[in-house]
């Protein structure tokens, strides 16, 4: 009298197998039609459009460096948002914490003038510690007071933006018109490549974060628990793994990462902290993460994509009469069609409905006992 | 005024089947106008789904229901609430910050011109609905803000609102203190006497021969009989209900408990979901070499001790020693002094239904495949391909979401990973739950190995055929009590099922518990 699940057929196997692929893929292609069709409604072609957005951002050395600089926050941004939705915690905070780091590393930068080889590490440092204490504060209330990490990262956010904004205007002010940390000592800024674009060394440092978190997921414990602890707490911290602690940590380290992030654009792209000086990136980290379906080297992907559509953005700004947030909305759709995965799974239970019922009152003991037929 | 000749509900040989499981079999009942009918039977007897299916909830895979004569088949509970089925569940469905008098109307508001709501016909009409029938509520209160009792009045008016005839009433006591019983018994009585039927689902023998006209007795899956509520005692529907079904048992030698005792329990308190006292001062003990069972109809307070013993639940009082360490209040630190526990909640708390089989196998063995910081994930899978090998786990592969596997075959999943742990005390939660009869012989025949090999074996069953084959020893819980404290060989169903209803609480037999335990040991 057992009872297999008819949802093991080969069509539900060749879905699974594609499905992390299918799915941002699909997703980019849904945007990119949709955004066609408003280009086209706008009286552009979008041919033309996409054309000038792909040269825009990937054709000649001077366009490339545009868009890898474009591309290292988001890794930064993208990685923390990865790292921490893996895990189940959802770090939506990317943006304050990248704040926090970015006047840590700005005031590090500034104030405590040393060699490069203490200067330049210790400002990173102080970036990643930043943005690791700005996200403690969400983990240690869901921790111990049970209270929902989601909204006090969403409510950090502006928090940290009004916060770093006093300390730029009122306390560490450097002298003239401008709200701003006085500049970096040249012995903390990371060093950049070219004249064309701002892109730095820091790119070398988020690209090698991912490919560690990349190991980190697949070959350790704590990826292995993290994992475990994302799709199932509850079974995690049966099974014996330390869910609290490890929750607070993977927070800290997501809010370190977004921390370099800030550090990463007052080091190596501004030179110096200022106020409200992001255009967002810690947001579009949500969407990079999102992208690349959690996974660190789908955040370099990712990251390379929506550093391409920001890098390209300018140059269709200049050539045609469109606005650069129409690379906006195109990112924007992206998210929308990729937040559909719950309509995907609620597709597959349509073509593949699971038979055995979740009532308690009617799977237990009947088949456990001779029937008398 | 009761009309005997016509029943206002028939229902006629339902079958329902879940993909090859069947949970009712072939189920009959006729309910009569004016009349308070009780439907008894255990934890999984198909109670409730018989009622889902009378509900609309659930459609029918055979069989015929009528009403007031007519044939019907309801596609949704809207139909049949248009046609006069009222159900109250278990777990209510209000909005905890409306009013009593929104959650009434909620669904089939009175409006005004231009959609907008008539609050004040609505509160007008839920004054006027609760003093016809005699149940006092305030239409302004908030629900938040009212006791359990009144919520559920709240529930009967919501029914009786939308002119419901016929009430269903899903374990209507399971959440109510003795006097809020009683009151809800005078509210059925009252309706009833007006000509409503009431359909009264539980598995309390007292309610049912204080309050109800007829009983219908269940399990697994068929309506056994139906009889007046006149000269039937309890423990003639008990038998009925545990049934005389042959036992399956187990094939093993006379127990050797070693009187170490590897699970002590000792006055623990804890208190339920709603914050009433679930286990009570209770007392037990386990000792390596026997296999315990723990009898009890569900929600008497076995979930909860469990939990606490498994650190999931922090207990108010009371000491419990887990291979002699004091217990600690994280899961961790108790299997590491030696518990394996295989729960009764797969889909949640036992395994990651996402994550893969060799994913759920490998929790809680992490120890194993660690070095340094770095992790075998290749031997934990071939780890994982022995087990499945070892424990028959048919259809599976190390790499498959354990998801997919049948819920016996995801019982072998949670018992190869629980059972291959240097556990000492083993508790297993329903260990047949949903398990086919042969797969259930080699899960007994695994804890009776593991009893040999002097670990002790502590289990949790609803399934009281499962208790009596396999314990060397069971012990009756009820409302958060040990009530009895018995030798396998020298009992059966009746008396167990006997103290599972509560009919002995006095007895003089139980008093000094503790040593009793010790001297059976």
């Amino acid at each position: 009298m057992s009872f297999e699940t008819t949802g093991s057929g080969p069509g539900m196997a060749v879905l699974n197998f594609c499905r992390p692929a299918v799915q941002p893929i699909v997703a980019v292609l849904i945007a990119t039609i949709v955004g066609g069709l408003l280009v086209l409604a706008l009286g552009e072609n979008p041919i033309e459009v996409y054309g000038l957005l792909i040269s825009g951002s990937l054709v000649g050395v001077p366009n490339l460096l545009v868009t890898l600089q474009m591309m290292t926050p988001l890794l930064f941004t993208g990685l923390a948002v990865a790292i921490s939705f893996r895990a189940g915690l959802w770090n939506i905070g990317a943006e304050g914490q990248m704040l926090v780091g970015a006047l840590f590393a700005g005031v590090v930068g500034y104030a405590f003038p040393m060699p490069w080889f203490l200067h330049l590490p210790l400002a990173i440092l102080a970036g990643f510690v930043g943005g690791g204490l700005w996200s403690a504060i969400p983990a240690l209330l869901r921790v111990y007071l049970g209270v929902n990490e989601l909204v006090v990262c969403l409510m950090l956010n502006p928090i940290a933006l009004l916060l770093t904004g006093f300390f730029a205007t009122h306390v560490f002010k450097a002298p003239g018109p401008t709200n701003k940390l006085p500049d970096i000592a040249p012995s903390a800024a990371l060093p950049t490549f070219s004249v064309y674009s701002q892109v730095n060394a820091g790119i070398f440092i988020a690209l090698a974060c991912c490919i560690i978190f990349a190991i980190i997921n697949v070959r350790t414990v704590r990826g292995f628990e993290w994992k475990i602890m994302g799709l199932s707490p509850r079974f995690a911290y049966y099974g014996g793994i330390n869910v609290p602690r490890r929750a607070i940590w993977v927070m800290i380290l997501s809010g370190g990462i977004a921390g370099l992030a800030g550090a990463e654009q007052v080091l190596g792209q501004y030179g110096a902290f200022y106020d409200n000086f992001s255009p967002g990136y810690g947001f579009d980290g949500i969407a990079v993460a999102m992208l690349a379906n959690f996974n660190p080297i789908g955040v370099i992907v990712a990251a390379f994509l929506f550093g391409a559509l920001n890098g390209g953005s300018g140059v269709l700004q200049m050539m045609t009469g469109l606005s650069k947030y129409l690379v906006q909305v195109l990112q924007f759709i992206t998210v929308l069609v990729l937040a559909a995965q719950f309509s995907w799974d609620w597709l597959i239970l349509r073509l593949f409905p699971e038979p055995p019922p979740k009532s308690p009152d009617a799977v237990e003991p009947v088949n456990a006992t001779p029937t008398e037929a | 005024m009761p009309d005997a000749s016509v029943p206002v509900v028939s229902m006629r040989n339902i079958v329902k089947r879940f993909g090859n499981f069947t949970a009712i079999h072939s189920a009959s009942m006729d309910i009569r106008r004016g009349e308070i009918h009780a439907l008894v039977g255990e934890n999984g007897a198909g109670k409730s789904t018989l009622m889902n299916i009378l509900y609309g909830l659930l459609p029918r895979t055979d069989g015929d229901i009528d009403l007031r004569g007519e044939p019907v088949r309801f596609a949704n509970p809207k139909e049949a609430i248009a046609l006069g089925i009222g159900m109250v569940h278990q777990h209510f469905k209000l909005a905890p910050s409306f009013t009593v008098a929104e959650n009434i109307i909620l669904g089939s508001e009175p409006l005004k011109s231009f959609g907008r709501l008539d609050r004040i016909r609505a509160e007008r009409e839920t004054k006027a609905i609760s003093e016809r029938f005699g149940l006092n509520l305030d239409p302004r209160a908030i629900i938040a803000t009212l006791p359990v009792g009144l919520r559920q009045r709240v529930e009967i008016l919501k029914a009786l609102y939308r002119e419901a005839e016929i009430l269903i009433l899903d374990e209507p006591t399971a959440v109510l203190t003795p006097q809020e019983t009683r009151e809800l018994f005078a509210t059925m009585r009252s309706l009833a006497d007006s000509g409503h039927s009431i359909i009264f689902i539980t598995h309390k023998l007292r309610e049912v021969l204080a309050v109800s006209d007829r009983i219908s007795v269940m399990r697994q899956g068929r309506i056994l009989s139906t009889i007046d509520n006149k000269n039937v005692t309890a423990q003639e529907i008990a038998s009925l209900m545990v049934g005389r079904s042959v036992l399956l048992r187990v094939a093993k030698n006379e127990a050797k408990p070693t009187g170490e005792l590897l699970l002590d329990v000792k006055g623990l308190t804890a208190l339920g979901e709603r914050g009433e006292t679930a286990v009570d001062n209770l007392s037990l003990s386990v000792s390596a070499g026997e296999i315990v069972g723990l009898a009890g109809v569900q929600g008497n307070g076995q979930d909860e001790l469990v939990e606490c013993i498994a650190g999931l639940r922090r207990p108010v009082g009371g000491q419990v020693q887990i291979c002699g360490t004091p217990l600690r209040p994280n899961p961790r630190g108790n299997r590491e002094a030696g518990l394996a526990y295989i729960p009764a909640d797969r889909g949640d708390l036992g395994l990651s239904l996402e994550s893969s089989i060799w994913e759920n196998m490998t929790v809680g063995h992490l120890g194993k495949f660690k070095a340094g910081p770095f992790f075998a994930a290749t031997r934990a899978k071939q780890r994982a391909a022995e087990l499945i090998a070892r424990f028959d786990v048919r259809g599976a592969t190390p790499d498959k979401a354990a998801g997919s596997l049948s819920g016996g075959n995801q019982q072998k999943v949670q018992i190869a990973r629980e059972l291959t742990r240097d556990a000492r005390l083993i508790i297993a939660e329903q260990p047949s739950q949903g398990v086919d009869i042969g797969a259930i012989e080699a899960i007994h025949r695994t804890l009776v190995e593991m009893r040999d090999a002097g670990r002790a074996v502590f289990v949790v069953s609803a399934d009281l055929d499962e208790v009596l084959s396999i314990s060397d020893r069971v012990l009756v819980i009820y409302r958060g009590r040990i009530v009895a404290n018995l030798k396998a060989a020298d009992t059966d169903a009746e008396e167990v099922g006997r103290y599972m209803g509560g009919l002995d609480e006095e007895p003089a037999s139980v008093g000094a518990l503790p040593k009793e335990t010790q001297h059976v040991v």
